[in-house]
């Protein structure tokens, strides 16, 4: 059977507990449903909970814990990473979230899954629990697990340089093997070879291969843990480098050479020239390439998109402090890239001196720099770039990491966390050094750290009393730094995306904020009045259709792939693939895994109630550019839930889902 | 017919606010620092502004449409009275066409935070110079 274009054809499944692995042939049928990325993704954990425990067991809720051995966690790259063309080179992780303990996903770029689908693999489904540290090596087509404890408790830093170095060496080949659960001789003693293909190189004179690891904050179970690759290149959102804590996988190396090519070369060239003009002629493209995502900072400061404080002021005298020309004064930030990508909008930054030196690394990015920086009201960026470069090492999100520590800031201001509850006594609004100290602590879970670690959610839990109304997680998941009073239809957004409070879980926001144009979609086709709540239902249930097969399932990156109508969208991905789809048929698509994502939460428990943005976030501010304004959200919930088919429980209509080729859903919500 | 009752109030009226925002040092200073010319390009009425900030103080001419400018930005008039009272989504401006940008962008986005101040002197500027009809609530 013959993969489409784009794609490597096989999927990769690893057991930790037994050792064993084995690869699945890419049923191109199943490619053409669900395409890439969070639709092979959501079916792939679907169908392992439904095979392991049961469709009895799975619709009456009883599944496994996010941080125990059961919890399977994929890696799915879409058709379109790896190739040769700017903003495609994302990928998929998924497992049920620890932070949130519904579905979890985080989208990444980098080099990883590049890496993956030249080495042979379009995706990985990682199931059991190893019992000791243990990474995964994939090398053209060899498959070994290895004995990680050497590097069980290196950041993630020195974890890359150390699995590289040792596979340049050629250290495969006399690393010992990881023990499994089983008898260890009947998986064979060198290595634990799984597969070996006929391709295998030699490691000691070959480029090195690319390393996904997690850090420390991984190994301790921090619940906003990440993924990390290429040091800065971070799958981010909700916990997932705690899912590999638990299942004691350090890392997977991975190398490869075989790179899938387009089905229509030809087709594909013609599309890359005329892309190469709107690539030049963007201006959107232009201030990303000249100041990576800050280039957002001070159109964001004119329509009260950037929070400040915790989410409770619209002004700030201390804001340009951070801005681009800051960043770019103190910060010294050079370019670099994603695989095969001219945007550039990634940054590596260094500070020479003083409290918060840092050598050359990865830069904060605008998520990072709004969150350490003025929800924190802290304005020192080198402050910002160190506790960036902390989390960067250790693997923890700096968006939920960020908001927790605004909230415990927030609790300490309110007489809530004491010293002799392990706080810091200097903790407080704009003390760099103690954001600084604060990100070290939760990442080692010592004194206060051990409970934030937990996630602002968890810890307002047990600090009690007011402590909730501090909170600006949807669902556990603490939002990213984007204003709802702002743009209305973010908190729209925010309510209802599947894994809890996210911008990206469709373009809505990037049509609202104005970033992006799809004059082929008629809900997104008029520019929409960013502060008012009128029609934002509509538009961003079409954002999320396209926004999923865009995004979540094709693998375009949502920045640099901004400037792209639906039309070449749809085009790339048709002369890759060589499939034939239309516009009708990729939201429909979308709208299928949409679906399916949700109704993984629905499985892990989420409800009606659970779609609703915290009241910090739906509360008017008295001053700067959104002064009171706040998201009606008792309209656009209304409209969007009769929009999707959805009970008042928040359970999808069976009709629905009978209808997007989901019945197997349907049956085991019961709805 | 656009919002604006002649090209010559227009052009009158911007000049004016462009002087005014040449007068204040914190706005002006960061503009003469950055040495661009601009030309404003304006439609619905055809009016042609260059704020000239090569000099050492800056230099406002309409009409100008000889001066080679490093940066040319197009727009209707309503678009441009809009977006100094911060009513412009300028990202959705740009992605839109409703206005083109044409220049060294990197140094056109650094002169956003200067220009912050002119969102609130704008309504007063029409205000006490007999603009007031124009003023968008």
């Amino acid at each position: 059977m013959n993969a489409p274009g784009g794609y490597a054809g096989a999927i990769l499944h690893v057991d930790l507990t037994s050792g064993q692995t084995h690869t699945s042939p890419l049923d191109p049928e199943f490619a053409r449903h669900h395409l890439g990325g969070s639709g092979f993704g959501a079916r792939f954990i679907l169908d392992e909970l439904l095979t392991r425990r049961g469709a009895a067991a799975v619709a009456a809720g009883d599944l496994p814990d996010a941080l125990s051995a059961d919890n399977p966690c994929v890696l799915m790259t879409g058709p379109l990473t790896g190739a040769s063309m700017h903003a495609v080179a994302r990928w998929t992780v998924g497992a049920r979230s620890p932070l949130t303990g519904i579905w979890g996903e985080a989208n990444v770029g980098g080099y990883f899954g590049a890496e993956l689908k030249a080495a042979g693999y379009d995706g990985l489904v990682i199931t059991g629990a190893a019992p000791r540290p243990t990474y995964l090596a994939i090398d053209e087509g060899r498959v070994e697990l290895h004995d990680a404890t050497p590097y069980w408790g290196l950041d993630t830093f020195a974890t890359e340089d150390a699995l590289v170095a040792s596979h340049r060496r050629g250290a495969t080949r006399a690393a010992p093997p990881a023990p499994g659960s089983g008898d260890a001789g009947a998986r064979g003693a060198a290595g634990r070879t799984a597969e070996t293909g006929a391709r295998g190189a030699d490691a000691r004179t070959a480029r090195p291969g690319h390393v996904l690891c997690i850090g420390p904050a991984g190994e301790n179970l921090v619940r906003f843990a990440c993924l990390v690759n290429h040091r800065g290149h971070v799958a981010g959102r909700t916990g997932l480098g705690a899912v590999w804590g638990a299942k004691r996988l350090k890392a997977i190396y991975v190398r490869g050479t075989h790179r899938p090519g387009p089905a229509h070369p030809d087709r594909l060239a013609a599309l890359r020239t005329e892309l190469d003009e709107v690539y030049r002629e963007s201006i959107v493209i232009e201030a990303l390439r000249a100041f990576g995502t800050a280039c957002q900072w001070d159109i964001g400061a004119v329509l009260g998109d950037v929070p400040m404080g915790n989410w409770r002021q619209g002004e700030w005298e201390r804001f340009d402090d951070l801005g681009p020309l800051a960043y770019a004064d103190k910060l010294d930030p050079r370019a670099r890239s994603c695989f095969a990508c001219g945007v550039r909008c990634k940054r590596e930054v260094e500070v020479t001196g003083g409290p918060f030196r840092m050598e050359r690394g990865p830069g904060p990015e605008y998520e990072t720099v709004a969150g350490f920086g003025t929800v924190c009201l802290n304005s020192d960026i080198e402050a910002v770039a160190k506790a960036n470069d902390l989390c960067n090492r250790l693997g923890m999100d700096t968006i939920s990491c960020s908001a927790t520590i605004a909230f415990a800031m927030e609790c300490r201001e309110a007489g809530l966390l004491e010293p002799e509850q392990g706080v810091d006594p200097g903790l407080s609004w704009g003390d760099g050094a103690a954001i600084v100290a604060l990100v070290e602590q939760i990442g080692g879970r010592h004194g206060l750290g051990d409970m934030l670690a937990e996630g602002s959610a968890r810890a307002a839990e047990r600090i009690g009393g007011s402590a909730g109304a501090f909170l600006t997680a949807v669902k556990g998941l603490e939002s990213p730094l984007h204003d709802p009073r702002s743009f209305h239809g973010l908190g729209l957004a925010y309510a209802v995306a599947p894994r809890g409070a996210c911008h990206l879980s469709g373009v809505g926001y990037w049509v609202e904020s104005g970033g992006m144009y799809l004059p082929e979609i008629a809900e997104l086709a008029e520019g929409l009045d960013g502060m008012n709540s009128t029609g934002k239902a509509a538009a961003h249930v079409a954002g999320q259709d396209y926004g999923v097969f865009f995004a979540g399932c094709a693998g375009f990156c949502s920045l640099g792939g901004m400037v792209l109508t639906a039309t070449q969208a749809v085009d790339m991905v048709n002369h890759v693939t060589g499939f034939d789809y239309d516009l009708a048929e990729v939201t429909a698509l979308g709208r299928r895994v949409w679906y399916l994502q949700r109704g993984l939460s629905h499985l892990f428990g989420a409800r009606a109630d659970d779609d609703r943005l915290p009241a910090r976030l739906a509360t008017p501010l008295a001053d700067g550019p959104t002064a009171g304004s706040a998201p009606d959200m008792d309209l656009m919930l209304g409209e969007f839930y009769a929009l999707r088919g959805l009970h008042l429980d928040g359970l999808p209509r069976r009709d629905v889902l009978v209808g997007l080729d989901l019945g197997d859903l349907a049956d085991l919500l019961g709805t | 017919m656009g919002l604006f009752k002649s090209s010559e109030e227009f052009e009158e009226m911007l000049s004016g606010f462009f002087r005014l925002a040449g007068s204040r040092p914190e706005i002006a200073r960061p503009l003469l620092d950055s040495r661009l010319i601009i030309r404003f390009t304006y439609s619905d009425p055809d009016v042609v502004i260059v704020v000239d900030c090569s000099g050492d103080s800056l230099d406002v001419r309409p009409g100008d449409t000889t001066t080679k400018a490093t940066v040319n930005m197009t727009m209707k008039a309503e678009i441009a009275h809009r977006f100094w009272f911060g009513k412009v989504n300028l990202m959705q401006a740009l992605t839109r066409r409703q206005m083109t940008a044409k220049g060294p962008v990197p140094k056109i986005l650094q002169l956003l935070p200067a220009i912050k101040p002119l969102y609130a002197i704008y309504p007063e500027y029409l205000r006490e110079n007999g603009y007031a009809d124009y003023i968008v609530s």
